[in-house]
């Protein structure tokens, strides 16, 4: 290729009519991202109107920052701030010291087939829809006598009204979640300790090291970085993406609200229960705002540590 | 190399630390399946037990003859296999786009793409489109195209894109292949173990969906499976009506039995098609976690 100007609108449109496939090739994708991304963007407007359905986005009246006003001094406000921010937490923290503690165990393990087999197991809930484990934990903890409440009988103690209690389901739902994620996670991490030099092991076995040493001393420090930008990434996405999970498993149980309705689970419910679509848009839009504030943070502290691994 | 006494310990330490934790990971399955095959009675007497005294297979009779559930499994494999067939070409052709490096565009395309991942209107503006803009609602479609394009996967296509060597497709371009034939003699041929990993994930999304049906579909002949099954779990009632009045069976409806049946026939083929696709996963996840 001679090196000719590479600038200018001339220039660019005289490649693309070069290469219609090129870019053809790109119109349904980006179309796609159009109307079922951009456009929802557009629908944000929504937040700051009074919505009625026969006069559209465009047509309803504005009605200023009232639908916000709503909701930030309503007391639900702080529950679902609380639940969506507590949860998170929960999850992050038990999922990836589960995964650590089992990446780390995998990686002292010789014996090949049980290496594969116990893989692929601890794998598998992580492809399970969140429906499929909501009637999981349906069958073990619902109905007249939940099942789970036989073996707890048998144990001596108490039966529990699992159905009732919230104050228990921020730890039922971490338990889940680490059931569901912390396998998958944990083949990121082993992916992460494959790639430590075999140098470093075989130094520190010369200097007769053991193999409890070796983990504290080489592995886990030379796992931190992944450790950390995993953390952070999902940092970053603290304030959504529990929707799925949540509804599927509490469903309509308001009993169990105060301590398991987060951000998401409110937004839908006020859609479809309460149609009150200016408050559900201006919750949504509340919290995309602090969902991308978290993830710039979130990025830029990644970049701080390994520019490789910044999503931007 | 000799083993120090601790070293053992700690070996066996490894060995039970994952045992348990395998245990944890598949026991609810395990006693789903079980669940499923186990007479209603003994279900609520005992709960759930590994070894079942009275063996049935009453679950499974009555669900054949559940149309509902026929009408489920045909709803769900018609939006996996266009849904994911249609996703992987979308995402390929535009993944390969926004890889070229003669895409004077690329840079504005790439932001275009990337821009969703960071912001979104929220569902309630996603609500209103598909169903006040599109009237997508009620149709197979509400099922299909909102998954079609998922950012995260046209990455994990465009970062292997970029891996390919440039001289592949300029030699075949001197040869006088035009860019549609580059596409899908070359490029496509050498991608399939990434279009392999891409396409399970779309299939399992599409498979596992259950949002887009709870949105926009009201017509219980388009509730794919899933669906159906998140009724269940709301309702226990709804396990007994799957099955029509004219087959009963037994005394007892089996409606624990109906429900751990449906849960297994939905699961089913992942269990089944998974130790020969796991690899693809996991590799798709690992150069996945690389580059987000």
């Amino acid at each position: 290729m001679p090196n000719v100007r590479k600038r200018g609108a001339g220039y660019k449109l005289q490649q693309i009519a070069r290469n219609p496939f090129l870019y053809g090739m790109a119109v349904p994708g980006l179309l796609f991202f159009l109307i079922f991304s951009y456009f929802p963007i557009y629908g944000i407007l929504i937040a700051f109107k009074n919505y009625d359905f026969s006069k559209g986005i465009t047509g309803s009246d504005w009605v200023g920052f009232r639908n916000f006003n709503y909701f930030f001094t309503s007391d639900d406000f702080w529950t679902i701030l609380r639940n969506t921010l507590l949860l998170n937490v929960l999850f992050i923290v038990f999922t990836t010291l589960a995964a650590v503690l089992i990446a780390l165990m995998f990686n002292e393990i010789r014996n090949k087939y049980f290496k594969r087999i116990s893989q692929s197991l601890i794998f598998l809930p992580y492809f399970m829809s969140w429906i499929v484990i909501g009637m999981l934990v349906q069958s073990f903890l619902g109905g007249e006598s939940p099942p789970v409440n036989a073996w707890i009988q048998h144990l001596g103690f108490a039966p529990v009204n699992w159905m009732f209690e919230s104050a228990l389901w921020p730890w039922i739902l971490t338990i889940i979640r680490v059931w569901q994620g912390a396998g998958y996670l944990s083949i990121i991490f082993l992916a992460a300790i494959t790639g430590i030099s075999e140098d470093l092991y075989e130094a520190a076995r010369i200097d007769g090291a053991s193999k409890l040493q070796i983990m504290l001393r080489i592995t886990l420090p030379l796992l931190v970085p992944t450790i950390s930008i995993m953390t952070l990434l999902s940092v970053g996405r603290i304030f959504n993406g529990d929707f799925a999970m949540i509804y599927a498993i509490i469903g309509d149980n308001s009993l169990l609200y105060p301590a398991t309705d987060v951000i998401d689970t409110f937004v839908f419910r006020s859609m479809r229960q309460l149609h009150d679509f200016g408050m559900s848009s201006a919750v949504g839009l509340f919290q995309s705002v602090m969902g991308l504030i978290f993830v710039i943070i979130a990025n830029a502290v990644t970049r701080k540590m390994s520019k490789e691994s910044a999503l931007f | 190399m000799k083993q120090t006494l601790s070293d053992r310990l700690f070996s066996i330490f490894a060995y039970v630390v994952l045992i348990l934790f395998t245990l944890f990971c598949i026991l609810p399955f395990l006693l789903m399946v079980i669940g499923s095959f186990t007479e209603e009675s003994e279900l609520i007497v005992n709960g759930y037990t590994l070894f079942p005294k009275a063996f049935s297979i009453a679950a499974y009779k009555a669900l054949l003859h559940s149309d509902a559930l026929y009408n489920g499994y045909g709803i769900t494999l018609i939006i996996t296999v266009v849904g994911t067939v249609a996703a992987l070409c979308i995402s390929a052709m535009l993944a390969y786009s926004l890889a070229n490096k003669r895409n004077v565009l690329q840079t504005p395309f790439l932001l275009f793409c990337y821009l969703p991942m960071l912001f979104s209107g929220g569902i309630i503006p996603f609500y209103i489109v598909v169903s006040q803009w599109l009237h997508l609602q009620n149709t197979i479609w509400a099922l299909i195209l909102p998954l079609l394009c998922q950012p995260f996967l046209v990455f994990l296509l465009v970062s292997f894109f970029r891996t390919v060597p440039e001289e592949l497709e300029e030699a075949a371009r001197i040869d006088g292949a035009n860019e549609m034939r580059v596409f899908f003699q070359i490029i496509l041929p050498i991608s399939k173990p990434i279009l392999a990993s891409v396409g399970l994930f779309y299939a399992l999304n599409y498979w596992n969906d259950w949002y887009m049906g709870l949105m926009f579909i009201d017509n219980e002949k388009l509730f794919p499976l899933q669906l159906i099954l998140r009724r269940m779990v709301s309702n226990m009632e709804a396990a007994k009506n799957l099955i029509p009045a004219s087959a009963a069976i037994s005394t007892v409806a089996p409606t624990y039995g109906v429900r751990m049946a449906t849960t297994v026939l939905t699961i089913g083929p992942i269990i089944l098609l998974y130790p020969m696709l796991q690899k693809y996963f996991v590799k798709g996840l690992t150069v996945g976690a690389v580059k987000g």
